[in-house]
């Protein structure tokens, strides 16, 4: 029973070892030549950022900030656009199908043409991180508004609350756990979205990192970027998890015998 | 203050896919300001949509429902409606107190202090003391329900609606429950309607039982309960008692019996 003592450590211990045993398990295999093609080994890749630490800071901080940033605007307009279709349902499907859409265009290809209209600043970053991460919280917050069952609707009803009193204290609330969902899904959508549109003519961040070291042949610098768009966007997932555990009731969790 | 309902040749049909179903057939219903009333039939006889179209949230295809003279919607916006569903209906974040609360965050905090008192002495009318700070998981079904009961009593309703609050309660707790709710009852002084499909529990709760019957859903019978009140559980075992359970069976499985109350409810048969 020592999650109940310590539930940090009870919870991260075994992803923790996971990883452990896969760098380590990489590290085996390259010294040993197990590999058929050649992966530099993650102590190489280490190696790497202590010979040249200006590498990461220059380039960790932008897409961090490009991927928050969009993140975030991705966020306000779709609890918006969920909160308007749950109080005006005629307007559900519409609003669905546009989050489709926008979802279903391959950003390697939007891209190029979104710079050429925004050029290849920080604008065009953060609306491809916008657009990468948008449609999950979208569905998580229609879908999570339109979870109150029917009598705690009735209930609402009953006592004559207004419409934005039932977002409030009903349709929000109990929308909670599926926005978390959606967030968390999003969170490492955002930074593979800020690293692809990076590659369209930024000079600066993850993206460009791995692009510049790919045309050198420079393989500790490429699986260098690798790890850290695997670190960031773990990150993101573990900070909502991380949020949703302090936000959410848990309503009721019951352990079963093995 | 309590109000009467009067519910006059309403009907309600509903259009699903297998067609047109006429779940209400030109129902009357009467009853008097600050008594206890019951309906009682089998399941998909349209006491729940006889009680919606009361509470207004539903509204009727024909006829008219008034409460006190006024529409459904205008007493619930006068707060003048508690209803108490099936389930409990507890909001699952929010505590016990918060719960209780939850109608009085709706209309708009005025007195806070006032409110907050009104609130304990409905906690403390439910039996539910110690338990404010508790969340609706950690409670047991009968006590969920009597919070349930406590957040529709909080606005002092002139009518109190129960959509059968009881029916997946053990019949232990259950019988506690009833005479508890006839004691709130009795010291709140509103007009109660219950909707039961039990005989025993709405015989023994009400000074009036409205038996109704399926496709298409009416009432067919009323029958009057001459127990004196404070009811308590040895009257179950009065002939008087007795009586009136054997009258709503009979109601119930329609046999020829002399009927009370409206007298064009006979056409029925």
């Amino acid at each position: 029973m020592a999650s109940q003592h310590d539930p940090l450590l009870a919870r991260a211990w075994r992803p923790t070892a996971v990883i452990v045993a896969i760098i380590a398990g990489a590290e085996i295999a390259q010294r040993l030549s197990w590999l058929p093609v050649y992966i530099p080994s993650p102590s190489a890749a280490l190696a790497n950022v202590i010979a040249k630490p200006s590498l990461l800071f220059a380039n960790l901080g932008p897409t961090v900030g490009r991927a928050a940033a969009g993140f975030c605007i991705a966020a306000f307009l779709t609890f918006a656009a969920a909160s308007v279709a749950a109080l005006l349902r005629p307007l559900q499907g519409a609003v669905y199908n546009f989050g489709a859409i926008l979802h279903s265009m391959p950003i390697i290809a939007t891209a190029p043409l979104l710079a050429l209209w925004m050029g290849t600043g920080a604008p065009l970053q953060v609306t491809l991180a916008a657009l990468a991460c948008q449609f999950p919280m979208l569905v998580g917050g229609i879908q999570g508004l339109k979870s109150a069952d029917a009598s705690q609707r009735e209930l609402l009803l009953v006592l004559s609350a207004s419409k934005m009193q039932t977002l409030r204290y009903l349709l929000f609330p109990s929308a909670l756990p599926y926005l978390f969902a959606g967030l968390k899904v999003a969170a490492p959508s955002a930074v593979l979205g800020t690293i692809t549109a990076e590659w369209a003519g930024s000079d600066r961040g993850i993206g460009a990192m791995m692009l510049y070291a790919l045309f050198a042949y420079d393989t500790p610098t490429v699986w260098l970027s690798v790890i850290l768009t695997c670190l960031l966007s773990a990150a993101g997932y573990g900070f909502w998890a991380f949020v949703e555990s302090l936000v959410v009731v848990s309503t009721r969790e019951i352990e079963l015998a093995d | 203050m309590s109000r009467d309902i009067n519910v006059e040749q309403v009907s309600v049909v509903f259009d699903g896919r297998k067609g047109r179903t006429i779940a209400l057939e030109k129902t009357d219903l009467h009853v008097e300001a600050g008594s206890f009333a019951s309906i009682i039939g089998p399941s998909g006889c349209g006491k729940s949509t006889l009680l919606r179209l009361i509470a207004g949230i539903m509204t009727p295809f024909a006829g008219k429902v008034r409460i006190g003279g006024q529409t459904p919607g205008a007493t619930r916006r006068d707060r003048g409606l508690g209803f108490v569903f099936q389930s409990a209906t507890l909001l699952p974040w929010r505590s016990v107190r918060h719960n209780i609360e939850l109608p009085f965050d709706i209309v708009g905090r005025k007195d806070r202090a006032r409110e907050d008192a009104i609130c304990t002495e409905m906690i403390e009318l439910v039996g539910l003391t110690g338990f404010e700070n508790a969340l609706a998981h950690e409670l047991s079904g009968g006590m969920q329900q009597r919070a349930a009961i406590a957040r529709a009593l909080v606005l002092k309703p002139d009518v109190l609606m129960l959509d059968e609050p009881f029916g997946a309660l053990d019949e232990i707790t259950r019988q506690h429950m009833n005479i508890e709710l006839l004691r709130i009852w009795a010291e709140s002084g509103t007009t109660a309607l219950l909707v039961t499909h039990s005989i025993a529990e709405a015989v023994f709760m009400s000074d009036w039982v409205h038996v109704m019957s399926p496709r298409p859903g009416r009432i067919i019978s009323t029958i009057e309960v001459g127990l004196p009140r404070p009811r308590n559980l040895d009257m179950m075992r009065t002939q008087a008692f007795f009586d009136c359970v054997n009258q709503v069976r009979d109601a119930l499985f329609m046999r020829d019996l002399p009927l009370v109350g409206v007298p064009n409810q006979l056409e029925a048969f």
